[in-house]
């Protein structure tokens, strides 16, 4: 029986830039936008920064945690 | 007869200190012989690394043949004794200094780039905005362009000078763009890296 590899957690990279918010109740990515560029309509920049994660634009849930570019 | 005897005495030992004296001279020539031939396996990088423990050793063989240079025999072979164990040293504490330097400059070029391509990108939105956010107004912003810029210049002319084996110079210039990184961050309102000085990551 071959021996199991011990399960590491990975170091989390303390130089990690990206910029993270997590999804509140009632928010849409064009209020984020607005909270953070001042600008609603930049909200397709939040939208193709996170397509790995939100495939419709108008469908994002509480507690999410998204990227802002 | 008593004084003739006296005269005797006195050229025997004026004999012995001179055979006495010459004896010490060789052995004081050959202590700096030996200790010039320490001090040239030395290398670049002990003065580069190791300044202040090599500047002892140099300063002893500059004493030691000042001592020479003045007939003061043994004092010249105290100046450089064991000097090629303090060569070992110096090189040893080098070698410590620069993995120590590489080891920060690799640490920074992981992560500085990361801050300053993190503010380009939110400063490039910022710049096509219509309005600017709570908080934020044109002068913090126009002032973190010019910020990165200057950081951005900086990080090229640090990277630049690791290239050419600048490592302390390479580490000033990084450590002062991840200062500014840092500051320019703030002015924006972003988070900092806890490598940076920033708060610990939110977890994903």
């Amino acid at each position: 029986m071959p021996e199991e590899t011990p399960k590491t957690t990975p170091k989390p990279d303390a130089w990690d830039s990206t910029q993270w918010h997590e999804v509140q109740k009632g928010e849409t990515l064009s209020k984020i936008a607005q909270k953070y560029y001042g600008d609603a309509s930049l909200y397709p920049k939040i939208f193709e920064a996170n397509r790995d994660t939100i495939k419709d634009p108008n469908l994002i849930r509480v507690g999410q945690k998204i990227r802002i570019p | 007869m008593l004084k003739n005897g006296l005269r005797g005495a006195l050229a025997l030992l004026a004999c012995c200190l001179v055979v006495a004296c010459g004896r010490d001279k060789r052995l004081a020539d050959t202590a700096i012989k030996t200790a010039e031939k320490a001090v040239a396996t030395g290398g670049p990088d002990v003065e580069k690394y190791a300044a202040e423990q090599w500047k002892g050793v140099t300063d002893s063989l500059a004493a030691a043949k000042e001592n020479f240079a003045k007939g003061e025999y043994k004092a010249a072979i105290a100046s450089v004794e064991n000097i090629g164990q303090k060569v070992l040293d110096a090189q040893a504490a080098a070698t410590a200094q620069k993995t120590r330097l590489e080891n920060a400059w690799t640490d920074l070029a992981a992560g500085v780039p990361k801050m300053v391509d993190a503010i380009k990108s939110r400063v490039d939105i910022l710049s096509a905005s219509k309005k600017l956010p709570k908080g934020l107004d044109r002068a913090t912003l126009e002032s973190a362009q010019a910020g990165l810029a200057a950081a951005t210049q900086s990080w090229a002319d640090a990277s630049a000078a690791f290239k050419a084996g600048n490592l302390q110079d390479a580490l000033a210039k990084a450590n002062m763009v991840k200062e500014k990184a840092a500051q320019i961050m703030q002015s924006l309102g972003m988070s900092v890296p806890e490598a940076a000085g920033g708060a610990a990551p939110v977890t994903k």
